[in-house]
């Protein structure tokens, strides 16, 4: 990505990034500073709510990173509030990633009371996979009309053959609007 | 199938078919190359030529899907059905340039009459240059596949912008019998395979007669608009695009569903495609962010009164590099 390195305000895609794991380590440091500017955060608050609901609520794979920017907040306390309110895409789906996170707590719930942490993990695993077949599925279906548009282009279709074919049929639920 | 049907057009479009252009990607590439082995222009000539049937296994992301695959060619020209085994019951018949997809649990017929046209422009020289300066081919190992001696070849990338692709074929026809598509950590973010295959069997076209000649009257039959692009100067750029990829067209399209007309740029760095769309914000809020549909990576961001998506068989970071470069020239 071309982009100066040492600019001091974190991008909105380096957030992203950052909670993706995929920042560049040299920018670590400089773009969790930055997370001190209120905008900053409101972005990160953001992108999570999104990620959460798109995730259906399984936010595990950014654990380590959240304990790593506790340490770093600890060490010099901050008061962090959004000031902005999130756009009503994000209120939409901030519901939508509170009913299925408590789909999902009561759910491990019920499963993992008699086993052990291996068990629970387990149930983890599985509740995730489910929530991640949730969101794929809760894509707009308008989104399949792009997948099918941009099908033509694939160059390596010509020697695959049927591939296409099998996202189209794969391609969740047909629209159901006229 | 996408190669067959070039055929079939090019006699009646350009003289140079769509499907020669793609496979001019692969197979003029062995000039860029040094030697592309001529078993891949096999494949794609198998693909279309052999009658066949069998078991395919889709698996994308934490998805693995079944399907069975019926393929006859005959003078009259191509013919396939895809119906897949599990879930409900939907079907794909293809006469030629025609497809229609049966979705008995919506009662719902669709047809695609452009869905896999091929309109892939010709390869610029200089993507042909890129292929190999980005990925580098070769012979892999030998291995059983569907019961079937199988050759594989590997496209590997030489930066962490794209994924590795991985094609089997079979060592007796040439068919392609497996597909892999690798992720910068060599893990599969997509794969087809068949199972069980038999090749060169006689087949009869009422194997592959769609389940009823007309669909029922309680049904929707829901046609798409004429999708093929209107080439155009869209004002739209993509300031930072990852090296490697070229415009290969830019225009505006009509989609079902969206009101109005969709920008869409592609861009391919000659072995894979990336589309950029962008339409105005609909009224309804959008999912933003990324996400996968198969092999495709998908990211949505807002840019000001407009809605970016961008989708390729590309890493995550590639197709949000591409999302958040997008902008006014």
């Amino acid at each position: 990505m071309v982009m100066d390195k040492y600019e001091a305000e974190p991008k909105p895609e380096e957030i992203s990034l950052l909670m993706d794991g995929e920042l560049d380590a040299e920018r670590f440091d400089s773009v969790c500073t930055g997370l001190r500017d209120t905008r900053c955060m409101a972005t990160w608050v953001c992108y999570h709510v999104i990620g959460d609901a798109l995730r259906g609520g399984a936010s595990g794979s950014i654990r380590g990173f959240a304990e790593h920017f506790h340490a770093t907040l600890e060490a010099e306390p901050t008061v962090l509030a959004p000031r902005r309110r999130p756009a009503p895409a994000a209120i939409a789906l901030a519901a939508a990633a509170t009913v299925a996170a408590v789909s999902l707590v009561s759910w491990v719930a019920l499963t993992t009371m008699p086993g052990g942490d291996s068990k629970a993990f387990a149930a983890l695993a599985t509740a995730k996979q489910a929530s991640a077949v949730r969101a794929a599925d809760a894509r707009p279906a308008v989104e399949n009309e792009y997948v099918l548009v941009h099908q033509e282009y694939s160059p390596t279709t010509a020697l695959q053959g049927v591939r296409p074919y099998l996202r189209a049929v794969a391609a969740s639920e047909p629209d159901a609007r006229p | 199938m996408r190669a067959l049907k070039a055929r079939n057009d090019s006699s009646r479009r350009e003289p140079r078919g769509a499907a020669g252009c793609v496979i001019a990607a692969l197979f003029v590439a062995p000039l860029a190359f040094g030697q592309i082995p001529p078993e891949l222009q096999r494949a794609a000539d198998a693909a279309r030529s052999l009658n066949y049937t069998g078991t395919i296994v889709y698996q994308h992301g934490n998805r693995i899907e079944t399907s069975r695959l019926v393929h006859l060619a005959d003078a009259g020209g191509d013919y396939a059905k895809l119906i897949n085994l599990e879930g409900p019951a939907r079907e794909v018949i293809r006469d030629n340039d025609q497809v229609r997809c049966y979705y008995p649990d919506v009662k719902l017929m669709r047809i695609e009459p452009r869905a896999f046209h091929n309109v892939f422009p010709a390869l610029l020289p200089q993507q042909l240059a890129t292929l190999s300066e980005y990925y580098t081919f070769r012979k892999a190992e030998t291995a059983r596949i569907a019961g079937l001696d199988a050759q594989a070849y590997i496209f590997e990338p030489k930066d962490n912008l794209r994924y590795a692709h991985k094609f089997w074929v079979d060592v007796g026809t040439g068919l392609l019998l497996k597909v892999l598509l690798l992720n910068e950590r060599n893990d599969p973010v997509e794969h087809f395979a068949f199972s069980d295959i038999q090749i060169g069997v006689k087949l009869e076209r009422d194997m592959l007669k769609p389940p009823f000649p007309a669909p029922p009257s309680d049904w929707q039959v829901r046609e798409s608009p004429p999708g093929e692009v209107v080439t155009k100067d869209t004002g739209w750029v993509v300031k930072d695009m990852p090296p490697g990829f070229a415009k290969i067209i830019e225009g505006y399209r009509t989609l079902r569903g969206k009101q109005g007309q969709v920008a869409h740029l592609v861009y391919s760095d000659g072995l894979v495609a990336v589309s950029v769309f962008i339409e105005p914000s609909p009224s309804a809020p959008q999912p933003v962010g990324l996400s996968q549909q198969g092999g495709l990576n998908v990211y949505s961001r807002q840019l000001n009164d407009y809605l970016v998506t961008v989708l390729g068989e590309a890493p995550g970071t590639t197709v949000r590099q591409i999302a958040y470069s997008v902008g006014r020239r």
